[in-house]
């Protein structure tokens, strides 16, 4: 298959969950926007929220989206599998942290 | 299980990376992008396509932009498109049927006229084909994606009717609402605890020759969920002694079968059932008929061409190993005595290639040669066999197989190993392949 049937596929994958990704875009932009018109910065101090929910959320990736695929953690096999669930997982972490941080940063501010 | 790599590790990870990062910048863009393959030509010809199907839909779109002046006809009865691949995991419940449906309109370019109705004859001597409507219409081209016909009434006793009515029926080919009642039936069967599932193949060549090895393997994952896998028996009968026409994918289900405790009675052909006694009559090779008690049986059955194909002089000679299809050049797609005829899909005479992945190559090689037909110039491409199922071996696991003429493995992905069971062709089952499906239709891959 060429690159450019495969990028067509994926693209094709991802129609049915644009509003999932626009959704998520919203949530990742509302926290940012706001605590960045307050001073927040990525170097800013965040809190513990930030600290502990992040990882939590990657390593809950790791079992939760084999199942979301109705398969199961024992099926994730070849490299490729792992590569794909831990690149998920870290991925969902990073994103729970760009989430998560500027609301902490806005608890704490107003603590 | 063995496994020998088709390209360095580097190699596969070199290709991951250049997937990751283009999709990112150029997958967007290509949504917008017409048909890769194939460049205008001009011409005021009547190309008749007989079938909406997969390959004909396919054509239609590809015709419809690479042919602006030619006048493209689509006949086909059907309102409803069924995404076909998808029919396995309805029935194994794990889709519902809903994600396979849609309109065939919905598909077809605004530029190409659809008669509803079947073509009931081809008359390729006077370039026309009559239609189930009354009409004859007349043709330039002609390509022939009509499909196949199941033939069911070739089983004793055998009534898509049957189907999902608590009789212990199910077969996964007859329609999507087969497809779901073949679940139920499972469902049903695991509920009582105990019996035996018989599990068939034809004695003719089949579209997705991987279906009744999917539907097995699923409903193995099913028994063993249940917790009670040691009181069912499961039965898989081959008419001809093989499970797959890849030797490594043979041997792979052979053994899977014997740790997973699937009996197996090779040469044995369905002949018949009788589903108020619940029993399925067997003819064996060199052996006696064989009588088996069910509670519930996978009924595949045998298919040809469809009758309207069969009845005409577009079909192989009676002395051929393909006289029940179409006949074409299997590397042109081209009919060798009709050269205005090209066929594509299920219909073809050919070893395999009865599945939606073959479509989406053969669509490729028909336009292509196509076009150049109609400048005179030599065919430029070569269909080379290639078809693909990705063979469930569980529900949350898969195989991706692709192989073409030979046998020979045609690897799509180089960092996807074709002979390991993996979480990620799983995925790719389950969420891209219906997109990808739907890109082909369009004409887009």
């Amino acid at each position: 298959m060429t690159l450019t049937g495969i990028l067509t596929v994926l693209w094709y994958s991802a129609l049915p969950w644009l509003w999932l990704i626009a959704l998520m875009l919203v949530i990742f932009l509302v926290p940012q926007i706001i605590a960045r018109m307050k001073g927040y910065g990525f170097g800013s101090t965040g809190g513990l929220g930030s600290k502990i929910l992040p990882p939590i959320v990657a390593i809950a990736s790791l079992f939760l989206l084999p199942i979301h695929t109705q398969s199961t953690l024992a099926y994730v096999n070849t490299w490729v599998d792992w590569m794909n669930l831990i690149g998920a997982s870290i991925g969902l972490g990073i994103y729970a942290w760009l989430v998560f941080h500027p609301i902490c940063y806005l608890r704490n501010r107003k603590a | 299980m063995s496994s020998k790599p088709f390209s360095t590790a580097n190699e596969r990870r070199r290709d991951l990376l250049k997937i990751g990062l283009g999709a990112a910048v150029a997958a967007p863009v290509l949504s917008m992008a017409g048909n890769a393959a194939a460049s205008r030509v001009q011409s005021n010809a009547h190309i008749v396509i007989s079938g909406a199907g997969a390959g004909g839909i396919a054509m239609a779109n590809r015709f419809a932009r690479s042919l602006p002046n030619a006048r493209i006809t689509i006949i086909d009865a059907r309102e409803d498109h069924h995404y076909q691949p998808g029919w396995t995991l309805v029935a194994s419940g794990v889709w519902n049927k809903s994600k396979t449906l849609s309109k065939t309109g919905e598909w077809i370019p605004s530029r190409v006229n659809w008669v509803r109705g079947m073509v009931t004859e081809y008359d390729p001597d006077n370039n026309q084909v009559k239609v189930s409507n009354g009409e004859t219409i007349r043709y330039d081209y002609l390509i022939v994606a009509c499909g196949l016909q199941l033939r069911y009434e070739r089983i004793e006793g055998m009534d898509t009717a049957l189907i999902g009515q608590g009789k212990g029926v199910g077969s996964v080919y007859a329609s999507i609402d087969a497809a779901a009642a073949t679940n139920d039936e499972i469902s049903r069967w695991i509920s009582r605890g105990q019996g035996t599932g018989l599990f068939n193949l034809p004695p003719t060549a089949l579209k997705c020759a991987g279906a009744p090895l999917k539907m097995t393997f699923t409903t193995l994952s099913r028994l063993e969920d249940s917790g009670r896998r040691n009181q069912f028996t499961v039965e898989f009968m081959t008419p001809s002694g093989g499970l797959f026409g890849v030797p490594f994918y043979n041997d792979f289900v052979k053994q899977r079968f014997t740790d997973q405790g699937v009996v197996r009675n090779d040469f044995w052909t369905l002949t018949g059932i009788d589903a108020d006694t619940k029993k399925a009559y067997y003819s064996v090779r060199d052996g006696e008929d064989q009588v088996k008690d069910y509670e519930f049986i996978h009924v595949v059955p045998p298919m040809t061409a469809p009758d309207s194909l069969l009845n005409s002089p577009l079909r192989f000679a009676d002395d051929s190993p393909f006289r029940d299809w179409m006949e074409v050049d299997r590397e042109t797609l081209q009919n060798p005595n009709y050269p205005n005829v090209w066929g594509i899909g299920d219909v073809m005479g050919m070893p395999s290639n009865k599945t939606a992945a073959s479509v989406k190559m053969q669509a490729n090689v028909l336009e292509q040669n196509f076009l150049a037909f109609l400048q005179d110039q030599p065919l430029p491409a070569r269909h080379n066999g290639y078809t693909s199922c990705p063979l469930i071996t569980g529900i949350g696991k898969a195989m991706l197989v692709e192989f073409g003429w030979d046998s020979k493995l045609l690897p799509s992905f180089s960092f996807i190993d074709p002979k390991e069971e993996s979480w990620t062709v799983w995925v790719m089952k389950e969420r891209m392949l219906r997109p990808a499906y739907y890109a082909m239709l369009e004409g887009k891959i």
